[in-house]
């Protein structure tokens, strides 16, 4: 993929954190995280294991609150707002224990995920919106290739399938934002180039936060990438810059456990 | 197999067969069977199913074991019984005695029992496993010692003569015990197919993403405390229909009836028949009322111990076979069911099955 012209697209910030912290007891898991994301923006977060990315990603999504500093989304002050609200301003991630639904099928699991961002998740009938909700569930599947296994339990699938799942999850509910935990890990090398594809391919429109151990797949996809090392924000830059910053690869690449 | 093409369709089928086999055995229920059963096993089998399958569907479908459910019961039975009943000569029993017209009682009955139900939810929505079991427990408790302590509205010796205020639609029961019979068949066969239904629209689906994964739910966009609180509601009107028919059924309620035995009897029925599945609600109700009804004179050989005492020996039977059920299926009668059909498929095929392992909550 060449980079898209950043002239073309809005500059205006879809994400805003400022100063954001959390501890759990003495432990600063994320400590005064600074982090612009811009409209349409494809991000990687990097770095080793216990940097607090996925911490990072739990504080923005809402499934923690913030020990201290601020949250904009979409303009929005949503610091403390719960996960629901922001899920509903247009934000969809996924996780790294997928967290998916195992009794339910893969096409329910899909419609849940396009439901929740409307109206009328109570409604004791089934009306025509939601025919509207299956046929984008199916899409979603459709996307990730996974569509043969509509009617299959999610309990039942494979590892790789229930990354793919997770995907299609965060794809149903037309996010504006989407969040990505390690959707690589785990992965087949086949799977991994499909996945790569798929994020290349995806709508300008949607910005994409990912968080990945795969350099591959975090670099190819990836315009910026921001690197945290227990709890901060290291460096900022574009792939090229990552690659060539010498801190970065004593920290990183060059560790002998190269997680790939 | 003919059926093969059709995957999972013989056990449909055979599931379909013995529902229809049931359904009409019921409808013909009291020329098939004598009074004593008609009359006494099979309506209790279906009111108690209709408590059993609002406890099931909580756990089944939202993960959620409640013990308030014999207490909901017993709130209905109590509101209508106050709201239904007029005090007369030689009438020693308690409560308001307000002699509205029946059908405005029962309606007025439904619908506070389950206004209760949301409150109780709404309480209990945020907690899960041990803490929301404790929290139905203490739901059950407050109930026994409040209609107990509250002689207003009923003592401890309860209101009697329920059964005598029914709506001119239903009419007399206690001279007609055939009409209790079919007006309790049809809120079972109603209750039933209402669930099945509910557990296919938003509101169902929802509620099984919940069970599976409330945080998830969440970074969806799900209100999960709502909608747990919702289906705790949905259940309370469950169980208050099931209170309702108890009251028709017997003529009175007193807090023995919802007391803490009464609500472990109904996680048994429930457990029995197993907690992953609607059709449980009634096999275990049957099974249970078999028992209790069979086993009461039965005297252990050598132990010497049963007769009438503490309920004859009918805790202890019921005791064992519930240990063997749980021991041998978690999921109850219908668990053992479905491992029945599911090994003879794999015979019938004679091949590696490719179908997933028998799924359980729903």
């Amino acid at each position: 993929m060449t980079e898209a012209p950043l002239e073309t697209r809005s500059t205006e910030p879809t994400l805003r954190v400022w100063g954001v912290g959390r501890r759990f007891g003495g432990l600063h898991a994320v400590n005064d995280v600074d982090l612009e994301i811009v409209a349409g923006e494809r991000r990687a977060i990097l770095g080793p294991n216990g940097a607090g990315k996925t911490t990072l990603f739990n504080v923005i999504a809402g499934d923690l609150p913030v020990s201290s500093g601020r949250i904009e989304l979409f303009g929005h002050d949503v610091t403390a707002a719960p996960a629901r609200k922001r899920a509903r301003l247009g934000l969809a991630r996924s996780y790294q224990q997928s967290r998916l639904f195992l009794n339910l099928t893969v096409e329910d699991s899909l419609y849940l995920a396009a439901l929740g961002v409307r109206r009328g998740h109570l409604r004791p009938v089934t009306t025509r919106r939601d025919r509207e909700m299956r046929e984008r569930a199916r899409e979603a599947a459709r996307r990730v290739a996974i569509d043969d296994k509509l009617g299959e339990m999610v309990g039942s699938l494979s590892h790789g399938e229930h990354r793919q799942v997770a995907v299609a999850m965060a794809l149903a509910s037309k996010p504006r934002m989407l969040m990505l935990d390690e959707p690589a890990s785990g992965l087949s090398p086949g799977e991994r180039q499909l996945l790569t594809d798929l994020l290349l391919a995806l709508d300008r429109e949607i910005t994409l936060i990912l968080i990945e151990h795969d350099m591959d797949v975090a670099l190819r996809v990836a315009e910026r990438v921001t690197m945290m090392h227990e709890g901060r924000v290291i460096v900022e830059g574009t792939p090229d810059e990552i690659r060539a910053n010498e801190y970065v690869h004593e920290l990183y690449l060059g560790a002998p456990q190269r997680d790939e | 197999m003919r059926w093969n093409v059709l995957r999972s369709s013989p056990k449909t089928t055979i599931e379909r067969a013995i529902g229809a086999i049931a359904l009409v055995l019921a409808a013909l229920g009291p020329l098939v069977f004598n009074q004593y059963w008609a009359h006494q096993i099979l309506i209790e089998t279906f009111l108690f199913g209709i408590a059993a399958a609002s406890l099931i569907f909580l756990s089944a479908y939202g993960g959620m074991v409640s013990l308030a459910q014999t207490a909901l019961f017993g709130i209905a039975g109590v509101i209508l019984g106050n709201l239904a009943t007029r005090g007369g000569p030689g009438g020693t029993s308690k409560g308001l005695h307000l002699g509205w017209d029946p059908t405005v009682a029962l309606v007025v009955a439904i619908a506070m029992t389950t206004a209760i139900g949301l409150m109780f939810g709404a309480i209990a929505a945020r907690s899960i496993g041990i803490y929301f079991l404790m929290i139905t427990l203490t739901y059950s408790v407050i109930t026994t010692y409040f209609l107990g302590q509250v002689t207003l509205v009923s003592g401890f010796s309860g209101i009697g003569g329920i059964n005598r205020y029914t709506p001119s639609w239903i009419g007399d029961l206690t001279g007609h015990p055939n009409r209790l019979y079919y007006v309790s068949l049809v809120a079972a066969v109603f209750t039933y197919v209402l669930i099945r239904y509910v557990v296919r629209t938003p509101f169902g689906i929802t509620l099984q993403g919940v069970r599976d994964e409330p945080v998830r739910m969440s970074s969806l966009g799900y209100n999960v405390p709502l909608h747990r609180t919702l289906a705790f509601g949905f259940a309370a009107f469950l169980a208050s229909l099931s209170g309702v028919l108890y009251v028709w059924w017997s003529g009175q309620i007193a807090p023995g009836n919802v007391d803490l035995p009464e609500t472990i009897s109904l996680l048994v029925i429930a457990v029995i028949g197993g907690l992953a599945r609607i059709e449980g609600a009634w096999l275990g109700a049957f099974a249970f009322i078999i028992i209790q009804n069979y086993v009461r004179g039965f005297t252990f050989p050598f132990l010497g111990f049963g007769g009438t005492l503490f309920g004859g020996s009918f805790n202890t039977v019921i005791g064992i076979i519930f240990l063997l059920i749980v021991l041998i299926s978690p999921d109850g009668l219908m668990g053992i069911w479905d491992r029945a059909l599911a090994a003879r498929s794999r015979v019938g095929r004679a091949g590696p099955s490719a179908e997933a392992p028998a799924r359980t909550g729903g």
